[in-house]
């Protein structure tokens, strides 16, 4: 049994969902499929589980984003996962076929054209102890906070690079939460420098959490140009050491200090959630600055794919606005490939991408990847959490001769457990692209394959007959 | 100029690299070219079962003495490639298949294979994690795997330590004659050889072209999965009649699920996608067999080439026309059987009779080669 | 310690967790709701045997990875139900 589209939305953040809309309002049969119970992506998470939420800016532009989406045609499939995505040239001679499991089992959509708004994961660069309980991303005490109404912790302590530090501790302290310490890598000045671009298009909920947090976390201790030496702990962390980094995010020699808590909320910026494009084997390219490896797009986030587009930060970290308006251009190109006139709309959203662009970039460049402390990762230090493969061993593994990210992966586990590399890979091939001093794009990634997310065989499969099962003509004796 | 080195071998999969390091340590100056890392197509992402039951009725006494040499390859390569040693079985689940596995068995039991016919109880009793249903099981204790994607780092030590000269990342895209031997192409430097080996796996068609030799070579692309660590659910191989099931719990808890279901691929591009329909249905096989595996999650799902000849035998032995030049793949199972197989070339190579024949391309050429 | 739930409106069920029957609050998200509980351990990794716990809470990260009534299940993405048998042993 196979559903049928015009258009196929998978993810239901602000790019997924702005694209489903545009798409749907000028008449286009569209499926949008997320993974949580509610649209709104992970900057606007929707409460749950009888959480009444925070009725803040991002709260309430979630809570318009659902209403929008519900009130607009599109079919909406939420607690979906989807696991396997075919297209055009891999099975199939045009369109896509998405796979995904549901609460009736396995279900078939088919569309030929399919919209990838899937979001970026987060980066948290290795240091001893973050596998520790109790040590958590940045992205995750924002899941916490907005939606599942919960404080990680009585005593945190804050860490990392990027706004979301700054709202995360603003969110902390509005919860009640003591913040034992805040440990930004970036300098004042990096801060002050792009403070034009920043207040030029600034988001209104970002403003807004980050005039709030400088009331708020006024009395916090905040260390600038600091970075997480190590976390401490047996079962779970209890202790996290900071000293000071560079400007390019290496430890540096100076007073390191160490804060009792409970909690270690920590995040280096994000990397683009890419998986289905790269399974698709569209193009993609490195680019530091905003995430990492994306799909390369043209003017309406067409890929190299027939009919595939790419918006939000799956398609490079470029954040909620630029989001927004890229899933609405992609909708409306998928209206106009079928007749629609949006010219002018298109002209308008182009302008204001441009608009949005130095906001984005600024934001950026704070949260990209910085070589130097990936290269300070120890030796001893666990780089694919899934394997518990160390830094130690991905360097024997070079030493052995591995030369590119597939020959690493075979020689030592890095990146075969649950996760498949989201949580190491960009680590992993830095170290490598570093070692051998050769660039990401000669490192190479990890091949793109199904499932997108792990699923349960028992789910995948449902309930069968023996006799029905297509098995093939038996191979020559 | 390169120097002529005694042996150059094109393709550094399982067999390429069998040959190079039987032929090295047999006294040859070796250069062994491959266009990526070694063992990283079929040879590195095949589902590593060394089973008789799935093998050729044909290869059954190559792949009994392969068997055994991967059983003891921690001795004699010096490296580690996962081997495990355990019962295999062969199920019947209806009536038919059940005809299909007496005959089968029976036709591999005359050439060697020690494979039993037992009863649903008696299977219970090797396999406990079997579900309900099986009619029939062909039991068979010469069987086990190998960790496939660790045959590229064992192989790799092994060659250096034999001193033979590895180019890896060299896509070779020629090959002539010369005087007193043959030319490999690469981007880079070329290598030479007064003896070649053409093991490319899939792609011995186009390399044998080069010498204006055509061996038509079909393609397949295989289906694999592995799911998650997961408590012991089985302690066997497992297949089903028709060979159209692989089964097998690894020691750390994952288990790969093939058979050899087709998924969409090419020479050109490799295994490209999986088809989720029969990925479906190849985990269904699986899950009947074994039903606790419905608990574990698919953790990654790909789809690898194998090579297969006309007669679905192997290209084995000399290239007609080209003194002193060979072939070597198209093993079917060849993972199972082609380290056995790339001995006995190795050993003709040296000058040595080969233990079992050898399988000359000449039965398998479109047309008669030219001259080169 | 530890995590704690902001105010909501949610009854308590029970659970059981390894085969102990605790009270944990219907709907939230188990991964959240056990760390409110104290049980951020959920698991140890597969070869040194360390303890981990929820990290991403995105579902990407699979370090939530749980048994629920026999099935593995990710936490972070797992409402809460009445009579849910959790298991903390740890994935093989």
């Amino acid at each position: 049994m196979t559903a049928r589209f015009d258009a196929i939305v998978i993810g239901a953040g602000p790019a997924g969902a702005e694209a489903a809309i545009a798409a749907a309002r000028h008449g286009r049969r569209v499926a949008v499929l997320d993974e949580q119970p509610a649209a709104g992506g992970q900057v606007w998470r929707a409460p749950v589980g009888g959480f009444a939420g925070k009725g803040d800016a991002d709260h309430r532009a979630g809570d318009d984003l659902r209403e929008r989406l519900a009130a607009s045609p599109a079919t909406t499939q939420f607690g979906r996962r989807v696991w396997s995505v075919v297209g055009p040239g891999l099975g199939r001679d045009t369109g896509f076929r998405v796979d995904a499991l549901g609460p009736d089992g396995n279900e078939s959509l088919e569309a030929p054209a399919l919209v990838v708004a899937t979001g970026a994961h987060e980066r948290v660069t290795p240091f001893p102890g973050w596998t520790l309980p109790g040590v958590i991303g940045l992205a995750a005490a924002t899941v916490l906070l907005k939606s599942h109404g919960a404080a990680p912790g009585a005593r945190v302590v804050v860490a990392g690079c990027g706004p979301l530090l700054a709202v995360v501790a603003a969110g902390l302290v509005a919860a009640g939460v003591e913040i034992a310490a805040i440990v930004d890598r970036a300098a004042r000045r990096d801060w002050a420098m792009r403070l034009p671009a920043l207040l030029g298009r600034p988001s209104l909920a970002l403003r807004g959490a980050m005039l709030a947090g400088r009331a708020r976390l006024a009395g916090a201790p905040f260390f600038a140009a600091h970075g997480v030496r190590r976390a401490e702990g047996e079962e779970a962390v209890r202790r996290v050491v900071i000293g000071p980094v560079d400007a390019q995010g290496a430890p540096i020699a100076g007073q390191e200090r160490a804060f009792d808590c409970d909690a270690l909320v920590v995040g280096h910026g994000l990397t683009t959630a890419c998986e289905v494009t790269r399974l698709m084997r569209a193009e993609h390219r490195y680019d530091r600055l905003r995430g990492g490896w994306m799909p390369v797009v043209d003017q309406a986030f067409r890929t190299t794919v027939e009919g595939l587009y790419a918006v939000g930060d799956g398609a490079g970290v470029r954040g909620q606005i630029m989001a927004s308006l890229a899933g609405r251009r992609a909708g409306l190109a998928i209206a106009a490939g079928q007749g629609a006139d949006v010219a002018q709309e298109c002209a308008r959203i182009d302008r204001a991408l441009v608009r949005a662009a130095p906001f984005s970039d600024a934001m950026a460049s704070l949260m990209a990847q910085r070589p130097a402390e990936v290269a300070a990762i120890a030796a001893g230090t666990v780089v694919c959490r899934c394997e518990d493969v160390t830094r130690g061993e991905i360097d024997a593994a070079i030493t052995d001769g591995a030369r590119d990210i597939d020959q690493l992966k075979h020689f030592t586990r890095c990146g075969m457990g649950p996760c498949q590399g989201r949580s190491c890979s960009d680590a992993a091939e830095e170290l490598m692209a570093a070692a051998l001093n050769v660039s990401r794009e000669t490192v190479g990634r990890w091949t793109g394959r199904p499932p997108l997310r792990p699923v349960a065989l028992g789910e995948m499969i449902g309930a069968f007959d023996y006799a029905d099962i297509p098995i093939p003509t038996p191979a020559p004796l | 100029m390169s120097a002529a080195r005694d042996l150059v071998v094109v393709g550094g999969g399982l067999h390429g690299c069998a040959t190079a390091l039987f032929a090295a340590r047999g006294g040859l100056s070796v250069t062994l070219v491959e266009r990526g890392a070694l063992c990283r197509e079929a040879s590195g992402v095949n589902a590593g079962t060394l089973t008789m039951q799935m093998t050729r009725v044909a290869l059954i006494p190559y792949a009994l003495r392969a068997h055994a040499m991967w059983a003891s390859a921690r001795d004699w390569l010096g490296h580690d490639v996962g081997v495990v040693v355990c019962d295999g079985l062969s199920l019947a689940f209806t009536e038919r298949e059940e005809e299909l596995l007496a005959f089968r068995a029976g036709k591999r039991r005359e050439a060697g294979a020690p494979i039993e016919l037992i009863g649903a109880a008696a299977a219970q009793t090797v396999e406990p994690g079997l579900g309900e249903g099986v009619r029939l099981a062909g039991h068979c204790k010469v069987d086990g795997y190998a960790n496939a994607y660790l045959t590229g780092l064992a192989f790799r030590r092994a060659l250096v330590e034999a001193g033979v000269e590895l180019r890896e990342h060299a896509e070779a895209i020629g090959i002539e004659r010369e005087a007193g031997g043959y030319v490999v192409k690469t981007r880079a430097a070329p290598a030479r050889g007064r003896r070649l080996v053409i093991a490319g796996g899939v792609w011995i068609e186009p390399m044998l072209a080069w010498l204006g030799v055509a061996l038509p070579i079909k393609v397949l692309v295989n289906q694999l999965a592995v799911t998650e660590r997961q408590r012991p659910v089985m302690r066997t191989v497992i297949g089903i009649a028709s060979g159209l099931l692989s089964l097998k719990q690894y020691p750390h808890g994952t288990t790969v699920i093939g058979g050899g279901w087709q998924g969409v691929g090419d020479r050109a591009r490799g295994g490209l996608a999986l088809r989720p329909e029969r990925l479906i249905g190849n985990i269904r096989l699986a899950c009947h067999a074994i039903p606790a595996l419905k608990q574990a999650r698919l953790a990654r799902a790909w789809a690898g080439l194998e090579a297969e000849t006309a007669d679905a035998l192997p290209a084995v032995g000399p290239i007609p026309g080209h003194p002193d030049a060979y072939v070597c793949g198209s093993v079917h199972s060849g993972y199972t059987s082609g380290l056995y197989i790339a001995r006995l070339l190795a050993d003709r190579i040296l000058g040595r009779e080969p233990e079992l024949p050898l399988f000359p391309i000449d039965r398998l050429l479109a047309q008669p080669q030219r001259a080169a | 310690m530890t995590a704690r739930l902001l105010a909501r409106d949610a009854r308590l069920v029970e659970v059981t967790i390894d085969g102990v029957a605790q009270l944990l609050p219907d709907g939230v998200m188990l991964a959240t709701a056990l760390a409110a509980a104290g049980a951020l351990r959920l698991r140890a990794s597969p070869r040194s045997g360390a303890p981990r716990g929820a990290f991403c809470y995105m579902g990407a990260c699979q370090e939530c990875a749980i048994f629920v009534d026999g099935a593995l299940v990710q936490a972070c993405r797992t409402p809460v139900a009445a009579g849910m048998a959790i298991e903390l042993r740890g994935a093989p």
